[in-house]
């Protein structure tokens, strides 16, 4: 039991760090909390569902097809939005709200778009033999899940660290004014990390109903929440801290399932309270905030 | 003959004044113009939680997105005062914002947080109180997921008065702290708390007793509210979405000032029921990107179209 | 001065708003019953979800309602025996949006407003309750058609009528029956932790224990639940020959999708939803996720072979289909069945009003029968006609959907 349950935590984990890991880009460069994270996901999920039951399409090249749609829709999206945002007297506060209500008119375009019952994609799509390890079977889904998401940090990881507009885009984490006054392209990086983060946004979605069950479209606000928890235990800007994250979330829960079971969604919360009480930097946080 | 400055000192006086006056007059006659007393109760309960949210968010900066926790609280504490201490609704009232300062004391950590953090953490802490609240393990004291009825204590004339005194109290306790040194200490805190600390305000003490007392008129309008309600689920009074639309309602009026609140309350709450009736298939779509349109266009809410022109607002 | 004239100028536009969102909404008048001989239209009152998480459920149920009255209508109206003579119906509705707070001023702008002769709930015990005691207090009889929370019937409150399930705690009796007639000692049993799915647990480990049967496992996981996986295999652990799992429809669609995932087989495997909504769970999760499974079947699944009232299951599938163009589920005949019973009532209380309308109820409970099963309420306004019995699913590849009953339709 306590086997399964650490080895499902860390699959489900890895997955939802990945789920993450577009909340926590866009708020480490843009100080712009996106509460429509977690409805972005949702649509991504939509589009595996209707590309699966219409065309049969593997979500694998769901996937790929989720990040340009989504990199463009939130490239287009950005210009209204972010600057104006950023200009008003407070920011991130502001874009709370901002993006509360971008999520409402998600949440009633799913609803027109595709009703209001729960959908889901058979998990047979990813292989119907389960992984035996240790003794346990595991779902493909679950693994082919887990493997596309560390694929993707990975990617991401990459993408920070060895491209010009990932050094420009941690260089604005760091230091927003700095960065500015050194000639860093800030304003550029800010659309090109808004349009990525809502892209990875959109992939994990694709992948989401295995995790997660089904979709409708009341899922995203709870998303929301676990990603905004699982950025903070992890840290800001950091895409490893995500997945540190995701872990600790992922395990907390599949043993609070065994053993608490019925105060299981208590995990987030309190995991974001205890965090942020006690080294509010987060897990894998260096700098020192004044609060 | 009075110098000018005395004479725009007592307008303001008597603007400051014509407020609750004014909420009196309007909410005692409401109910003999119109028939549907649950939206003008509720539109008054939205009053006064827009000014707490008002109190944190205006005055101090910081954005309770949590909020209805302390609503929340609050109707549990008055359930629990009338069904476990057999006591009677006006005085269960009063264990309900005892719950609430309660769990305001046990929260106040969060107070160090700054920004997106705070706003987070208090939504946060809020489905901890909901979670809690609902688990079955707590089935003897709040009914857990069964929900509460409290059908034989159920006044809705008596609660209805008591929401209009909390609104006229809120009111008055808004429009003095925004008019004495407490309010332009918290000001200072929000523009700039190192700076306010070294000009000898006591910036824990201050930000702890705004926490506190926004805390109490939440938790005593989510006590009347569910008092009203009578039968209530934990989902009903935990509803996040009541945060937000007094959040949304303090924006849309204007922070910082007495007037913000109730104009946003009006007006907003207003349209919400008129489309709610009118046309509900776009109703969340309207609603959304009505906040979109007020954040990018109108972050600093109506009362800033006069503030912008040098008026004084009350 | 103009300065303060202008703020002046802001203040009394504020209170002439707020004056008018109250005015504006509708005129006032007393509450009081009309003269019987003006009414020349029945209105009838009712809340749905067009959003949120009861949408799923609200929005059959009041294409259910509307259906009846629209077949009502085609005939030349209801018979109402106060007026001797037949009356349109008209249906009021307003979208609660899945929030009970909204619901509560929508219930009473209903009563208050509209005057509405007659009061329907939304779906489902949440948005049922805030009119329970609205209901009570303007003395309208509250026509709940699935509200089944075990709080709002008590003895003193005359105002309100269950009409299209039995309340959540006698959903099991006849699985509990099942369970102990085929001598399974292992059973395992996994609920969310509501109203609905928890009285369904309490009452079940009850008959289970008073049987000398206790369960291998028993938890209460959050409504919010979506992951089943570890739970599941904390399940198998146990080595139950049966499990039982409580829950709402996504909770039910997610634990099937996930033991079909796990590989485990067990002699039985039962959950609520497939029987009442079974195209949500073959086109979420596939035929052969549900084929083999057990459930409580209800119309279309199973049809009452002794409709003395309304449309039987197939002629109402049939016409249901043809005026909406949707194949008809459970909750269309719910909402339907509120509708039936509506007439019922108008057609037996000698007056319009509320009073009269529920002894008219009390008369004729107990001796009609219609699609959804024998229509019979206790003296608190508790359905106790209805009783839900256990079936097994077959579904094909094509997502036909059966049942077998294995225990008898009362």
């Amino acid at each position: 039991m306590l086997e399964y349950s650490l080895i499902a935590g860390i699959l489900f984990g890895v997955f939802f760090g990945f789920m993450a890991l577009g909340l926590n880009l866009i708020f480490g460069v843009m100080q712009v909390v996106n509460l429509a994270h977690g409805d972005f996901v949702v649509l991504g999920g939509y589009l595996a569902v209707v590309a699966y039951s219409s065309a049969h399409v593997n979500p694998l090249m769901s996937l790929i097809l989720a990040l340009v749609l989504f990199v463009v829709v939130a490239y287009v999206l950005y210009f209204p939005l972010i600057p104006r945002l950023t200009k008003s007297k407070d920011p991130e506060m502001l874009s709370l709200i901002l993006f509360f209500g971008l999520s409402q008119i998600i949440e009633a375009l799913d609803v027109i778009g595709f009703g209001n019952n729960p959908r889901s994609l058979p998990l047979a799509i990813m292989g119907s033999v389960p992984l035996h390890f240790l003794g346990q079977n595991y779902q493909m889904a679950w693994v082919i899940t887990a493997l596309v998401s560390l694929i993707m940090i990975g990617v991401t990881y990459g993408f920070l660290y060895y491209t010009r507009i990932g050094y420009a885009a941690r260089a604005v984490m760091g230091n927003r004014d700095e960065a500015m006054a050194s000639g860093l392209p800030v304003a550029q990086t800010s659309a090109i990390i808004f349009a990525v983060g809502i892209g990875l946004a959109a992939m994990a979605g694709v992948m989401s109903p295995f995790m997660i069950g089904s979709i409708d479209p009341s899922t995203g606000l709870g998303l929301t929440t676990i990603a905004f928890a699982i950025v903070v235990i992890g840290s800001l800007g950091n895409p490893l801290g995500s997945v540190l994250g995701g872990l600790v979330y992922g395990i907390s829960v599949m043993l609070m399932q065994t053993y608490f079971s019925s105060w299981s969604n208590l995990v987030p919360y309190l995991l974001l309270l205890i965090i942020v009480l006690v080294k509010p930097s987060g897990l894998l946080g260096r700098g020192v905030r004044n609060a | 003959m009075l110098s000018p400055k005395l004479v725009s000192r007592r307008s303001h006086m008597g603007t400051n004044v014509a407020i609750p006056v004014v909420l009196l007059a309007a909410f005692s006659v409401a109910p003999m113009v119109y028939a549907n007393q649950a939206v003008i109760f509720q539109m008054m309960a939205f009053m006064v939680l827009a000014q707490g949210v008002n109190l944190l968010y205006g005055f101090t900066g910081y954005l309770p997105f949590g909020y209805v926790g302390f609503f929340g609280i609050g109707a549990y504490g008055m359930a629990i005062g009338i069904e476990l201490f057999h006591l009677p609704g006006l005085v269960a009232l009063v264990v309900g914002a005892l719950f609430s300062v309660i769990v305001a004391l046990i929260l106040s950590p969060l107070l160090r947080l700054s920004g997106a953090y705070f706003a987070i953490s208090s939504l946060a802490a809020s489905e901890v109180l909901y979670n809690v609240v609902a688990n079955p393990a707590l089935v003897h004291l709040t009914n857990g997921p069964y929900g509460e009825s409290l059908v034989q204590s159920y006044h809705p004339e008596t609660s209805y008065i008591a929401m209009v005194v909390l609104l006229i109290v809120t009111t008055i306790i808004v429009i003095v702290i925004k008019n004495t040194a407490f309010g332009r200490a918290l000001m200072a805190i929000r523009e700039d708390p190192v700076s306010a600390e070294m000009a000898g305000i006591a910036v824990v003490r201050t930000r702890t007793i705004i926490w506190i007392v926004s805390a109490v008129i939440a938790g005593l309008t989510g006590a009347i509210f569910g008092w009203h309600l009578s039968v209530f689920y934990p989902s009903t009074v935990f509803d996040l979405s009541i945060s937000i639309l007094a959040i949304v309602f303090t924006l849309f009026g204007g922070g910082g000032t007495a007037i913000g609140p109730i104009l946003g309350s009006v007006v907003l709450y207003g349209l919400y029921n008129a489309i709610g009736i009118s046309d509900p298939q776009y109703f969340e779509l309207i609603y959304g990107l009505l906040i979109v349109l007020l954040v990018l266009f109108l972050p600093g809410g109506v009362v800033s179209l006069l503030q912008r022109r040098g008026n004084y607002v009350p | 001065m103009r300065k303060r004239k202008q703020t002046m100028a802001l203040f009394s536009l504020s209170a002439a708003l707020l004056g008018t969102t109250l005015a504006g909404c509708g005129t006032s008048s007393t509450t009081s019953v009309p003269p019987a001989k003006n009414v020349s239209q029945i209105t009838i009152g009712t809340l749905y979800a067009g959003s949120g998480s009861f949408a799923t459920s609200s929005l059959p149920e009041y294409d259910g309602l509307k259906f009846w009255a629209n077949q009502v209508n085609k005939a030349g109206g209801v018979f109402v025996k106060a007026l001797n003579k037949k009356v349109p119906i008209k249906i009021v509705a307003y979208n609660d949006q899945s929030s009970a707070t909204t619901a509560t001023s929508l219930y009473s702008q209903l009563i208050s407003v509209n005057h509405v002769n007659i009061l329907v709930a939304d779906f489902g015990s949440v948005l049922t309750s805030v009119a329970v005691p609205v209901a009570e207090e303007n003395k309208m009889v509250l026509f709940d058609q699935s509200g089944t929370g075990t709080t709002f019937f008590t003895p003193n409150n005359p105002y309100i009528v269950l009409t299209s399930l039995p309340n959540s705690g006698l959903w099991p009796d006849s699985l509990a029956q099942y369970l102990i007639g085929k001598h399974y000692s292992r059973i395992a049993i996994l609920y969310d932790t509501n109203d609905f799915d928890q009285s369904q647990d309490q009452t079940l480990v009850t008959k289970l224990k008073a049987a000398g049967i206790t369960p291998v496992y028993n938890s209460g996981v959050p409504t919010s639940t979506s992951s089943y996986s570890v739970l599941l295999n904390n399940i198998a652990q146990t080595k139950p020959q049966a499990v039982i799992e409580f829950g709402y429809p996504n909770n039910d669609v997610s634990f099937l999708q996930a033991l079909k995932a796990s590989g485990s087989h067990y002699k039985m495997v039962f959950t609520v939803f497939p029987g009442q909504l079974p195209s949500l769970f073959t086109s979420s999760v596939g035929p052969s996720a549900i084929n083999g499974t057990y459930t409580y079947p209800a119309p279309p699944l199973i049809s009452h072979a002794h409709v003395n009232y309304g449309m039987d299951s197939s002629q109402f599938i049939a016409a249901f289909k043809k005026a909406t163009g949707d194949n008809a589920n459970f909750l269309n005949i719910a909402g339907y069945n509120t509708g039936l019973i509506i007439q019922k009532t108008l057609q037996t209380a000698n007056s319009l009003s509320q009073l009269s309308l529920r002894h008219a109820v009390s008369r004729f409970s107990g001796t009609i029968e219609t699609l959804d099963g024998k229509f019979q309420i206790n003296s608190e306004g508790a359905q106790t006609g209805e009783t839900l019995p256990v079936g097994k699913i077959s579904a094909n590849a094509q997502g036909q959907v059966s049942v077998q009953l294995m225990t008898p339709l009362s």
